[in-house]
């Protein structure tokens, strides 16, 4: 009886135990990914929000900033500063990498003996050397500052004859690379992106979203008259949303895809595009898009950032969500949602990453949220880092520890499935890579495991064919003599 | 049922099996089949297409086995079988075929039989393949499926008497009949529908005036 009474005790205790260890993972989001068959499959958190960081709570010389107004943009400088595009307050508010201290408050800068001031700024880009661009929508203009503050030059007004006469030049983004190109993002600009030389000057677009038209639009164009075709929608392309540089001066532009397809590019110097979209042709947020509510249809990708080691994220405005990707296109982590509570969003606008925390900028909430990385999320970063410089066989134990806490994990199934394949114990890559749904991997592991028996038992093999043959020969006379002799006798 | 334990009718089938023309001539001229071991090929077929489904290796099957009903797949092709005997004797009947229903449905079923064979073997050679030879797992589904079409021609063919281009119009007359059956099925159960619930609101009616 004593005994029944510690066993149940010691139950009792465990069951409280085990609520408040879930309770320190108890998100308002949920972190998925989607499987080798499209399905989703629930994995531990990636990223966990770790703060917020509003207008309100910060000071700059012993004076509140005062909250941010509808902000747009946030960039981090290469110094590790970080640039936010408060455009509602007119303003560029800089913080320290810390985001508690305000560094600097750029409200305008001096020209021609004058103080100028900026119109709705909606995005923001530091360069390499520290030059500061500001799409600075309202005023028609880019802005680009020196770190000092002063004025660098002024681009406005793009002249060119690939430009309609009255085009109106409202750049929305802006983004420099490492030899001081600007490119920029336009309003009502379906061409592609805008590229400026150093001096300013227009020098093209950059990476034309084609139109797609279904055979079905086409035949029905075809049949309309000229007036019922005026009236029917246009097929132009969509705008980008967000832009962000590799750094090997690769452009990575984010585009809204009805479809749900493809929502980045990767473009190379010439704009075309290089990305790589994994074995699912995909890159398009979320698969389970169905439905005829409000919160179904593909993904809304507003912002993309390139984050090193090819992993690169994009932030979906539709169900507020962070899709992760590695260079090869394989979907790493799906995380975030929209709400009010602490972690979730009401319009994410733009996403940053800074070291291991990913800063998201809420522009009606007006704050910066910050995620930091999980064990889960960390190992899956560095494992996919490791692979990407080519260190497998570091990857393996990354990717072993990833299994140990998430048995399922595909991408870490095959990365240890590789690492037997190379070291030939093929019965176990096979396991690997039959987990991690790779097919080509899985055939090269079997080939060779096939081969191997095969080889060693050769001898036998040919031993058993050769008496099978001789034996069905010979079976088959004795049968017919048999046959034979019965037809004989009748 | 108690075909299924007769020695002479699965003799039979194997015969029709190896010699479709002959086999089928005899089944509709002495009787020889029997429609209990075609049904049960047709369910075994069933059973083999879902075994197909679910463990094919992920090599050559795009299937997701999570997706797979068996009870469900059961349920769709016994409904497809009685809706293509029901439409080949439907039509054959105005077009002097000389088959019975129940020759129909033996000469269909007893087609089943290289279908199971293939798609089991097919299932199993899957687990010995890798990529780029998928081609063994493709030809062998062919091969059975192609020999299954050719037997239930022939079964048609010699049930009814009829030449080839006349089974061939009529295959494809029994599709449109299956359709019209399809369609008819559906409007009957919209209109049972409505009628159910035109006395439910009569009784709503009722109830709420008192």
């Amino acid at each position: 009886m004593k005994h029944v009474k510690r066993v149940i005790a010691i139950a009792l205790l465990l069951c409280l135990a085990a609520p408040s260890a879930l309770a320190a993972l108890d998100l308002p989001y949920d972190t998925y990914t989607y499987d080798y068959w499209g399905d989703v499959r629930f994995t531990p958190a990636a990223y966990v929000p770790t703060a917020t960081v509003s207008g309100g709570d910060l000071t700059y010389h012993g004076e509140p900033i005062g909250a941010f107004v509808t902000p747009q943009d946030i960039c981090r400088s290469p110094g590790g500063d970080l640039y936010l595009a408060d455009t509602g307050n007119n303003r560029i508010v800089v913080l320290t990498e810390s985001m508690d201290t305000v560094q600097n408050i750029i409200t305008g800068f001096e020209r021609a003996g004058g103080w100028d001031t900026f119109n709705a700024p909606t995005g923001v880009a530091v360069s390499e050397t520290g030059q500061l661009y500001i799409a600075d929508s309202l005023n028609h203009r880019i802005v680009a500052l020196n770190a000092d503050g002063t004025l660098d030059k002024i681009v406005e007004n793009p002249q060119s004859e690939v430009l309609e006469d009255d085009f109106e030049f409202t750049p929305l983004k802006v983004c420099v690379d490492y030899a001081d190109r600007i490119y920029c993002i336009a309003q009502k600009m379906f061409e592609g992106i805008m590229v400026f030389d150093t001096d300013g000057q227009f020098t093209g677009f950059f990476g034309t979203i084609e139109v797609k038209i279904s055979l079905w639009e086409k035949f029905w164009r075809r049949i309309a008259t000229k007036e019922e075709r005026s009236k029917q929608k246009l097929y132009i392309p969509t705008e980008f949303t967000g832009i962000d540089i590799d750094d090997d001066g690769f452009v990575y532009a984010s585009n809204i895809d009805t479809d749900g397809v493809q929502a980045v590019k990767r473009l190379n110097p010439r704009g075309q595009d290089v990305i790589k979209t994994g074995f699912r042709e995909n890159l398009g947020g979320d698969l389970w898009t169905d439905g005829s509510t409000q919160y179904a249809g593909a993904s809304k990708i507003t912002d993309v950032v390139y984050r090193g080691a090819g992993i690169y994220s994009l932030l979906d405005s539709k169900r507020g969500r962070i899709f992760t990707y590695d260079h090869e296109g394989n979907l790493l982590y799906i995380f975030g949602g929209l709400g009010t509570q602490r972690g979730t969003f009401t319009t994410p606008v733009a996403i940053e990453a800074v070291g291991d925390t990913l800063l998201v900028l809420d522009s009606y909430r007006a704050a910066i949220l910050v995620f930091g990385e999980t064990e889960y999320g960390a190992l899956i970063n560095q494992a996919v880092a490791l692979r990407y410089d080519g260190d497998e066989t570091q990857a393996v134990e990354k990717w072993q520890e990833v299994l140990r806490l998430d048995e399922n994990n595909e991408l870490a199934n095959v990365g240890i499935g590789k690492a037997y394949l190379a070291a030939g114990d093929n019965e176990q890559a096979m396991l690997y890579l039959k987990r991690g749904m790779n097919k080509s991997y899985y055939s090269v592991a079997y080939k060779r495991y096939r081969n191997a028996i095969l080889r060693d038992n050769l001898s036998v093999i040919l031993t058993v064919v050769i008496v099978l043959i001789i034996g069905g020969v010979a079976a088959h006379r004795i049968l017919k003599k048999r046959r034979l002799k019965a037809g004989d006798a009748k | 049922m108690k075909s299924l334990f007769n020695k002479e009718k699965w003799k039979t089938l194997f015969y029709t099996v190896n010699h479709p023309a002959d086999g089928y001539y005899w089944i509709r001229h002495q009787d020889t089949g029997s429609v209990a071991i075609a049904v049960l090929l047709v369910i075994l077929f069933s059973l083999s297409y879902s075994l197909n489904r679910m463990y094919a290796s992920f090599v050559v099957s795009s299937v997701n086995p999570r997706s797979v009903d068996s009870l469900q797949e059961l349920g769709g092709v016994l409904l497809l079988y009685l809706m293509l005997c029901a439409g080949n004797w439907s039509v054959t009947c105005l077009m002097d075929g000389e088959g019975r229903f129940k020759d129909i449905a033996i000469a269909i079923g007893y087609a089943m039989v290289p279908l199971i064979i293939t798609f089991n073997l097919a299932t199993i050679i899957s687990q010995f393949v890798a990529e780029n030879e998928e081609g063994f797992y493709t030809i062998i589904l062919i091969l059975g499926i192609g020999y299954g079409a050719i037997m239930m021609l022939t079964g048609i063919m010699q049930v009814h008497s009829y030449s080839l281009g006349k089974t061939l119009l009529t295959l494809f007359l029994t599709l449109l009949a299956v359709f019209v059956i399809i369609f008819l099925v559906l409007l009957m159960a919209n209109f049972i529908g409505q009628i159910i619930t035109f006395f439910h609101s009569i009784y709503l009616e009722l109830v709420f005036r008192t």
